[in-house]
């Protein structure tokens, strides 16, 4: 009952990735002719043949055994939600605000116990980033929280 | 048009008497100034603006800043100046494409020109070159429509993509011409100009500073302009208008114009407007205008609100034509 | 002017004391932005453009380019060091630069990186030099035909390189091609697959799909791994040095990157991507034991890197002789000359003689400069390889944000490299190759204008494809290429069974 579960999976979505662009470029877009090829022309053809690449590694993956990843859902969470916090809080945070809550955020599942070095790793990257990009490249971004 | 105006006209006087101060307008600006361009550093609508935000910031006497926000033809940074507006400090420059037929052209573009966005100025326009391969037999405007009423789509013309102010030029060039020509497609005028010299496609629309010099190497040949003068640039071009068939008032230029989003205080318009018009008053700046191929045209806040009105119902009857192909 | 004279007469220009300073602050501008995670050469040279307004032409676009070529280096730290490309060609790098780098050869990886850019550097001046001309020309007799064709070959050599399986390279490269549809259609202006986010009318952003493949999802995998708590051992000064065997597999490599990234590099488009990729592809095809790449082939950093230096420098040749720039940063430094009101197009090289001899001697001089000081730098990177990575990579995910911000200033790119991380992460632990993605990508909307432009050029009649010799040729490699990789492929099978057998 051992199964290739990445590539089985893997295969699977990129089918229907393939399938559900395929359908939806036939639906909404023209398809043309070969002198004046339309927009749905190269997506219809590109997902046809997605959804016949990814069933091509998805079935032989049933008969196959492979070691199973491990998915660290708490590292992903973390990581994911100091971008989203970073890119979303940039313009209300100002970029010393947002640089030190992502840094705080991200550093949730280092494997390092203590709070102390997070809050100095905050502080000591908030002020690279205001160095480096505000100071030494120009970007023109608002530094600190705005104030209501 | 009326019934923006007096909403905008609303809207500013609400505006002043709810929070603005009467002094406003003897303090402003009180910060750095932020313009948005839709393009990007180094592109020619980019060093327009620099050319007239230079001397801005020092009649201004703050810093004024250019946010390059490319993308979409310019509507990203249409939508960006007013997603950041509200502070009386941020405003931006803009060719016609985003308020005149994006509306028409996107699905959505996130703002209503009438609406949304109050004209400073008109800066500059510039007209378009029709452009061919000094290899081909066409030396005037007459042989070229000639030759292109031969049969349907006998000539090929490149534009820098469906929408552009090259496609539809050429688009309405051919229909005044009564002729039909096919449209290639690409994505830039470097890509449209070395086509056109490899003898691939056969024409194209294209501001004279990028023609002049493959004119100059004598690779290329441009057959008439879209202005209704002769343009600084090019004097040698004859003007279309008039030639082969087209009308008198046969007439189509791209242009650049400063805007603020719509709640701005009609007192700091005011005074963009005439210190822009001031700027572009002196001859060293119309002179570096005319060196990256653009006309200063100033002029007042209404003139920019009727161009972009009579742009808009001009390119909207071009862009019905070739919907309805 | 002869070749030597507008030599000579160049370095003359670029020896000025003034000239070299610019030179210098440009290169190790570049080395510093490339380094960085994401920011790139396109956007330190938008920063650079205002400062331009005060020097000469000459001295902005000699300080410029070397911007340009300098964050050819400085990419590479990233990618071999921390798994991070900010471009699709430092993408090549990191198939076997971050494995030496994981076998603690990163100092002989940075090595190589950097001897083999110098030489492809230097092989792609000495083409500039004597055939700009003809590279040119070469430039404008290829049309849309010719391009799809191309394109298309560059996507069969490369299709199966980093892959696990075939099938997963395909799929990798077709899912890639398929997301470079996302955007404005530039033949019917019509919307694809924007869902109503003006954000993606002009496509997905590649510095985020790069960051999100490769660097969010490398800082994923690595938090909790416990390799990369520890503090590294402490590496020999003879690690760092190349052994007499690395440099003997460099030299060919080098050769064949350089030569297939000076002709490649000239055509407008992609070239730099194009001919690193080729240049993985053909080393891996020509290697006596192709299962060592991906595992740390020093060939397989060699190849692309000379590919991608020599096609940076002759991208220069259509940039100058015909004022037709290749790609956008071209774009943007013919620009800078623009502002200085110098026109470029095909008459500046008589009329600014300075402008080309003055640049081609800069190059020499630049490439020379950013050897001098990447060498002593190779101790410092490796040395920050000792850095606790939670120390790490909070900041390299601030940094990679502020990267892919700093292309076009909208946070929607940033909540994309999100999105996109996660799922480069799930392809990394599924073992899809995330850079064959990526070469799908940019190829994609290449293959797919020019594929419709030659139809409708030739009013839909496919023979156009065999009758311009430039096409024909490309087609016909492309089919070789198909028929001797399924060869290989069941040659290869056919003796995997015997072994699974006898074994």
């Amino acid at each position: 009952m051992q199964r290739d579960w990445p590539d089985l999976l893997g295969g699977l979505t990129l089918a229907a990735l393939g399938a559900v662009a395929a359908v939806w470029a036939l639906v909404h877009y023209d398809l043309g002719s070969l002198r004046q090829m339309g927009p749905g022309f190269f997506p219809a053809v590109l997902g046809a043949v997605l959804l016949a690449l990814g069933l091509i590694v998805a079935l032989p993956a049933l008969r196959r055994a492979a070691p199973q990843p491990r998915i660290e859902v708490g590292v992903v969470v973390a990581v994911l939600a100091a971008i989203l916090i970073f890119g979303l809080g940039l313009f209300y945070l100002g970029l010393a605000g947002a640089t030190a809550a992502a840094v705080l955020v991200a550093t949730l599942p280092a494997p390092r116990p203590g709070w102390r070095w997070r809050v100095a790793l905050a502080i000591v990257v908030a002020a690279l980033t205001v160095l480096v990009f505000s100071i030494g490249l120009q970007m023109t971004l608002p530094l600190w929280p705005r104030l209501p | 048009m009326t019934i923006a105006l007096t909403r905008r006209a609303a809207l500013a006087c609400a505006v002043a008497f709810a929070a603005v101060p009467a002094v406003a307008q003897d303090t402003w600006p009180t910060g750095p100034v932020h313009v948005f361009v839709g393009f990007p550093a180094g592109s020619s609508p980019d060093i327009l603006a620099r050319i007239i935000t230079d001397p801005l910031s020092q009649r201004l006497g703050q810093p004024v800043v250019i946010e390059n926000r490319p993308g979409a033809g310019g509507v990203i940074g249409v939508q960006q100046m007013l997603v950041s507006a509200g502070d009386g400090h941020t405003f931006g420059t803009t060719i016609n494409g985003p308020l005149t037929t994006a509306q028409r052209l996107m699905d959505d573009t996130g703002f209503d020109v009438a609406e949304d966005i109050a004209p400073v100025t008109l800066i500059a326009t510039s007209p378009l070159v029709l452009a061919v391969s000094s290899d081909s037999d066409f030396t005037d405007v007459d042989s070229f429509v000639a030759a292109a009423g031969a049969e349907p789509e006998a000539l090929t013309f490149g534009s820098v993509g469906q929408g552009s102010g090259a496609h539809l030029t050429a688009e309405l060039f051919a229909a005044e011409a009564g002729v039909s020509m096919l449209h290639i497609p690409f994505t830039s005028y470097a890509e449209v100009t070395t086509s056109i010299m490899g003898g691939e496609i056969d024409s194209g629309f294209m501001a004279p500073s990028a023609a002049l010099p493959h004119v100059e190497a004598g690779s290329m040949r441009m057959l008439g302009i879209t202005s209704a003068e002769p343009f600084a640039q090019a004097p040698d071009v004859p003007v279309l208008a008039g030639q082969a068939g087209l009308p008198d008032d046969f007439r189509a230029e791209l242009w650049n114009a400063f805007i603020a989003p719509a709640d701005t205080d009609p007192a700091v318009i005011e005074r963009l407007n005439t210190e822009i018009n001031e700027i572009l008053a002196d001859p060293a700046v119309q002179e570096q205008l005319l060196a990256i191929g653009w006309q200063a045209a100033p002029g007042s806040p209404a003139d920019l609100e009727e161009r972009i009105a009579t742009d808009t119902a001009m390119w909207g009857a071009v862009i019905d034509r070739v919907e309805a192909q | 002017m002869t070749t030597w004279e507008g030599l000579l007469f160049g370095l003359g220009f670029a020896l000025q004391p003034e000239v070299l300073v610019y030179c210098l602050l440009g290169v190790v501008l570049g080395t510093f932005v490339g380094v960085l995670p994401g920011i790139g050469a396109m956007a330190a040279i938008s920063l650079l453009l205002p400062i331009t307004f005060y020097i000469t032409p000459e001295a902005a676009l000699i300080m410029l380019a070397g911007v340009y070529y300098g964050a050819q280096y400085g990419g590479a730290v990233a990618s071999i060091l921390l798994r991070l490309p900010g471009t699709p060609q430092s993408a090549v790098t990191t198939l076997d630069g971050y494995p030496m780098a994981r076998q603690g050869r990163a100092g002989v990886a940075l090595f190589t990186a950097m001897a083999s850019s110098f030489a492809g550097s230097v092989f792609g001046i000495v083409v500039l030099v004597l055939l700009a001309g003809w590279l040119s020309r070469a430039a404008t007799a290829f049309g849309a035909a010719d391009y799809a064709a191309m394109m298309f070959l560059g996507l069969v050599a490369a299709s199966t390189i980093g892959a696990s399986r075939p099938a997963k390279g395909f799929a990798m490269v077709t899912l890639g091609l398929l997301l470079g549809c996302v955007g404005t259609d530039v033949n019917s202006g019509v919307q694809r697959f924007t869902f109503g986010q003006t954000e993606l009318l002009d496509g997905i952003n590649l510095v985020a799909l790069a960051m999100g493949l490769f660097g969010v999802a490398e800082v994923i995998s690595n938090v909790r791994d416990p390799d990369r708590q520890g503090v590294a051992e402490r590496l020999g000064l003879r690690s760092l040095m190349p052994r007499r065997e690395d440099l003997r597999r460099m030299g060919w490599p080098i050769l064949r990157g350089s030569a297939m990234g000076s002709f490649f590099g000239a055509l407008p488009g992609t070239g730099s991507t194009l001919s690193s990729f080729l240049s993985y592809s053909m080393e891996r095809r020509v290697a006596r034991q192709p299962e060592r790449f991906g595992n740390g082939a020093i060939e397989g950093v060699a190849g692309p890197e000379s590919a991608n230096n020599s096609a940076a420098i002759t991208a220069f040749a259509p940039t100058l002789t015909l004022g037709i720039p290749g790609d956008p940063i071209m774009a943007l430094m013919l620009g800078a000359l623009v502002i200085h009101g110098v026109q470029p197009g095909p008459m500046m090289l008589e009329a600014r003689p300075e402008m080309f001899w003055g640049l081609v001697a800069s190059f020499g001089i630049g490439n020379l400069l950013l050897l001098i000081l990447n060498l002593p730098l190779i101790g410092i990177w490796v040395a920050m390889l000792r850095i606790p990575f939670h120390l790490m990579y909070p900041a390299i995910l601030v940094f990679l944000c502020l990267g892919v911000y700093s292309v076009r200033g909208l946070s929607f790119d940033i909540v994309a490299v999100a999105m996109i991380g996660l799922a480069g992460y799930l392809l990394t632990l599924a073992r899809f190759s995330p850079a064959l993605l990526l070469l799908g990508f940019v190829l994609g909307p290449l293959i797919e204008t020019n594929l419709r432009r030659a139809f409708l050029i030739s009013r839909g009649d496919p023979m156009v494809f065999f009758e311009r010799p430039i096409a024909a040729g490309f087609v016909l490699a492309s089919i070789a290429l198909l028929l001797l990789s399924l060869w290989q492929a069941w040659r290869r099978r056919a003796g995997a069974g015997d072994e699974v057998s006898s074994g």
